[in-house]
């Protein structure tokens, strides 16, 4: 008796929408990253569920019309039927349609939704935070726990159905229905790790899925690309393109070797699993496992520690040795572990800011311009003003305890010294570290004044600071040693514009020596002018004195030789001189001799001078 | 045969691996473990590290826990200081596991994100008490001596350890430090202003004294310019009279004939007062002019 094999399809494909609606509003209910990867992959297996069965009913109904000719055939004579028009089989030309064209279809829609979902659910599982509902979780857990118990239970029938009787449309809607049900109990394990505190555990399920729907998606896309290639064997029955390898595996893992033999006997054309190699791999695959097993194990006796580390040798979970640089050997795991830590390298971290690659590339650093992600501390600020010139008013605003803020840029290096206590005495010793670094910090600049530490504070701030964090880290036991701690950049905060203040006090003391410097300047120009007006001055009296005198003395002496001269002739001498005088004197002069006296006449002399003719056209114009 | 005796190989292998998982188990140095039997924890912690045999699960379970020092941070709180300051702070904790035990069953199986927020919530109450006893100046001060932040470190521990005490968590505190200090941003906002002014000040103060100590200077070498010119004036004045003093000494000449002096003099001013644009009018009994008396007259002049 033949089964129906379409019913079992459509049952199938029944399960898995019902599964595939069931799971999802399960996930939405419970939030779980895993569940949102198995309700993709249940899709994908309504998807494929959907194609075989209807792969199947075109298979059935060309057997039926196949049936319906041969019985024609027999009651009215072959010949009339012996037509090898395709048009006379349409329920065999639709089958062959359907193989040609939608099934690559729909093989590459499923490539699309497998790549297309691995990606999309990567990055949203990265990115999401909500986690799972946690007063939801236990209900989830059950009811995936039963679709996974359902799915096994009708995919491990259908599976069995295929394989007894080789119905190969039945095989990949049953595997999917299978894997579906290792799928949702992964799911469920998620879940119960969340529980069973392993927060993460949701998580790792769901990128384990998407690398799995990835999988799927490259085995696909392989699949697509060899069927170009494959040698086409007439009679051969070709595997539906929509069945997957993978999901086969993962299904039935027992039948790795047979599905690997059927895809390179499927691939090449010929028995490659008939080849003694494979047959031997085959036979003696226990040995080889438990070789390849023991191999494992002997290769965990000899530890290689490299070059600037230093490792620590656990026996049973007690250190027992620290070992150096070079080849050792040790009990295999588990009872010998080893823990390595780069001792020499020299480590880092930053205090007070957050290194911005972007920012770090830039070639000048200014304080006005944020150069990283800084935080403002906090530090002492003695008195609001320190100007000399402050006022009374001052003293009252200093009484009060005044703070400010600054930034600071502080990377922080060091080395693990001791092994052991690094490990062994805190949780987080890197951790630890930057916040005793930062206490230290915050406890210097609290009690040191602003300006100090602006100005004079700064060269003695790194070997205080460096001292304070090593003591920090002896004092807990921490085994590192600090290397250096620098004090890259300290300045006001950026924000607020507190920083160009800073700056336009250095610009107002500029321009403070610069007036100074004017004014001494033309202090020396005004010295130096003087001194040259009084020589002048001085000068000028001498020669005026050195005139005088001369002057004088040769008047005298020329008086003493008129003298002889006048009392020989007294008014012929005093009236020559008087003429002579005039004419000398009066050369130049204009002159009006009136020669008539006792006239009525009135003379009038017009003495105005004659005004230049530039002085006539010179024109006059209001002044603004 | 063969192949019966390397399946016996292999089941035995397996059987010993899956054996040493369900009946050992470590504890590493780092860490102590809390064996419980049918739910109920043994007396004692196993804190010493080592391998240890168990009934396999679910007779006898092992709960691992890290008794290194574990530090976390609470969260960056406003509080109110004695002085009415507001002020952020956010203090880090050491802590460890004490007790395993102890600490197993009062952390929903031994959370140690649950005893954290337990600690978180202990940590802050602890946290505003001490701060609200202390002015800002116990936090942040220019004198370091009087800087109390060690000491107020030292009253938030005290206060949580206290509290841990009473109710024996597990847990005990191994240190516990300031992290972060800081203003709420209104607060931060009018220290930027109040930074700003004082830094106007000086501003001011540069721009003033710069204009002043200018002044001052050009005003003293205006004095000093004004110095010299007087000295040199006086030098001249001193000098000039040196002239006029030997000058005088040719005096005792003219005196021999004063008339002719005091003529030559009058002449010399004559000279001296007359220029190029002088208008002389004179009538015909000024010298030489007086040569015109005989001549005939002239009718027609008027």
């Amino acid at each position: 008796m033949e089964r129906n094999i379409q019913k079992n399809g459509l049952v199938n494909l029944a399960v898995a929408v019902l599964i595939f609606l069931a799971g999802f509003g399960v996930t939405v209910f419970a939030g779980s990253l895993a569940g949102q990867a198995a309700s993709i992959f249940l899709g994908l297996g309504v998807i494929v569920a959907g194609i075989s069965w209807f792969q199947m009913r075109l298979e059935e109904n060309e057997h039926s019309e196949k049936l319906e000719l041969d019985e024609l055939a027999r009651s009215r004579g072959q010949s009339l039927f012996e037509s090898k028009d395709g048009g006379s089989f349409p329920a065999q030309n639709a089958r062959l349609q359907f193989e040609k064209y939608f099934v690559p279809g729909f093989a590459v829609l499923i490539l699309l939704l497998e790549a297309g979902g691995a990606w999309l659910l990567w990055n949203w599982s990265g990115k999401n935070t909500a986690g799972l509902k946690e007063a939801n979780a236990t209900a989830a857990l059950s009811l995936f726990a039963i679709f996974a118990l359902l799915l096994f239970l009708i995919g491990r029938f259908s599976v069995t159905i295929a394989r007894l009787e080789n119905h190969r449309l039945l095989r990949p809607g049953a595997s999917f229905l299978l894997a579906g049900a290792y799928v949702c109990a992964l799911v469920a394990l998620g879940i119960a790790g969340v529980e069973a505190k392993f927060p993460r555990a949701d998580f790792w399920v769901a990128r384990g899925l998407c690398v799995l729907l990835g999988l799927m998606a490259v085995e696909n896309l392989l699949t697509l690309l060899l069927e170009i290639y494959r040698p086409r064997i007439k009679g051969k029955i070709a595997r539906p393109l929509y069945e997957s390898r993978v999901v086969g595996i993962f299904a039935q893992p027992e039948s790795l070797f047979t599905t690997a033999a059927q895809t390179l006997d499927y691939q090449f054309g010929f028995k490659v699993s008939e080849t003694w190699f494979f047959q031997a791999a085959q036979k003696n695959l226990a040995a080889l496992l438990l070789i390849q097993f023991a191999a494992l194990i002997l290769s965990t006796t000899v530890v290689f520690v490299d070059v600037g580390e230093q490792a620590v040798l656990e026996h049973f979970g007690r250190p027992v040795a620290t070992l150096n640089p070079g080849v050792h050997f040790k009990l295999p795991w588990p009872a010998d572990k080893i823990y390595r830590f780069r001792t020499e390298q020299i480590q880092s971290f930053a205090v007070g800011y957050t290194p911005d690659p972007q920012s770090e590339a830039a070639n000048t650093i200014l304080w006005t311009v944020s150069h990283n992600k800084e935080e403002n501390f906090l530090v002492a600020n003695r008195a609001t003003v320190t100007s000399q010139t402050a006022s009374g008013d001052t003293n009252d605003t200093s009484k009060t305890q005044s703070v400010g803020l600054i930034t600071v840029s502080i990377p922080v290096q060091f080395q693990i010294t001791n092994v052991t206590d690094w490990a062994y005495k805190n949780s987080e010793p890197d951790t630890l570290l930057k916040d005793l670094a930062t206490q230290e910090v915050i406890k210097y600049l609290a009690g040191i004044d602003l300006n100090d530490v602006l100005s004079q504070g700064r060269l003695q701030a790194t070997k205080v600071l460096r001292d304070r964090i090593q003591a920090a880290a002896n004092a807990r036991s921490l085994g590192a040693k600090i290397i250096f701690v620098g004090l890259q950049d300290i300045h006001p905060p950026t924000a607020g514009d507190v920083a160009g203040t800073y700056e336009k006090v250095v610009g107002a003391q500029q321009t403070k020596l610069a007036k100074i410097l004017d004014a001494k300047a033309d202090a020396i120009r005004l010295t130096a002018v003087s001194g040259a007006q009084a020589f002048t001055i001085t000068n000028v009296a001498d020669a005026r004195r050195i005139q005088l005198v001369s002057s004088k003395f040769a008047e005298a002496a020329l008086f003493t030789n008129q003298i002889p001269a006048f009392e020989a002739a007294p008014s012929v001498y005093r009236q020559r001189l008087y003429l002579q005088s005039f004419a000398d004197a009066t050369k130049g002069a204009r002159k009006y001799v009136l020669l008539v006296t006792n006239t009525q006449d009135v003379v009038i002399f017009d003495l105005e001078d004659k005004i230049r003719d530039d002085l006539l056209n010179l024109s006059i114009t209001n002044s603004p | 045969m063969k192949k019966n005796v390397l399946t016996i190989v292999i089941a035995a292998v397996l059987v010993v691996i899956f054996a040493l998982l369900l009946f050992t188990f470590q504890v590493r140095q780092s860490e102590v473990a809390v064996l419980t039997t049918f739910g109920k924890p043994a007396a004692n912690n196993l804190d010493q590290p080592n391998l240890y045999f168990k009934w396999p699960w679910p007779i006898q379970q092992v709960y691992r826990f890290d008794q290194r020092v574990q530090n976390f941070e609470d969260k960056y709180s406003e509080n109110l200081t004695a002085d009415n300051t507001m002020l952020l702070t956010s203090v880090y904790v050491g802590w460890k596991i004490s007790d395993a035990k102890e600490f197993f069953p009062k952390f929903a199986g031994g959370s140690v994100e649950a005893a954290q927020r337990q600690l978180e919530t202990m940590l802050r109450s602890a946290k505003a008490a001490v701060i609200g006893k202390h002015n800002l100046s116990d936090f942040v001060n220019a004198d370091p001596k009087q800087l109390k932040l060690e000491n107020i470190e030292d009253e938030i521990k005290t206060a949580v350890q206290n509290q841990l005490a009473s109710q024996n968590y597990g847990i005990s505190i191994d240190f516990l430090g300031i992290k972060k200090l800081g203003l709420p941003e209104s607060v931060t906002q009018t220290v930027f202003d109040r930074m700003k002014s004082e830094r106007q000040v000086l501003i001011s103060e540069a721009q003033f004294q710069g204009e002043a100590e200018a002044t001052k200077i050009k005003s003293a070498a205006e004095r000093q310019a004004a110095d010299v010119i007087a000295n040199a004036q006086a030098d001249a004045t001193r000098i000039e009279g040196v002239g006029v003093a030997e000058a005088a000494k040719t005096l005792s000449v003219f005196q021999q004939k004063p008339d002719l002096a005091i003529f030559l003099e009058q002449l010399k001013t004559l000279k001296s007062s007359l220029n190029q644009k002088s208008t002389l009018i004179f009538d015909e009994r000024t010298p030489p002019f007086s040569l015109f008396q005989n001549l005939p007259a002239n009718t027609q002049t008027k």
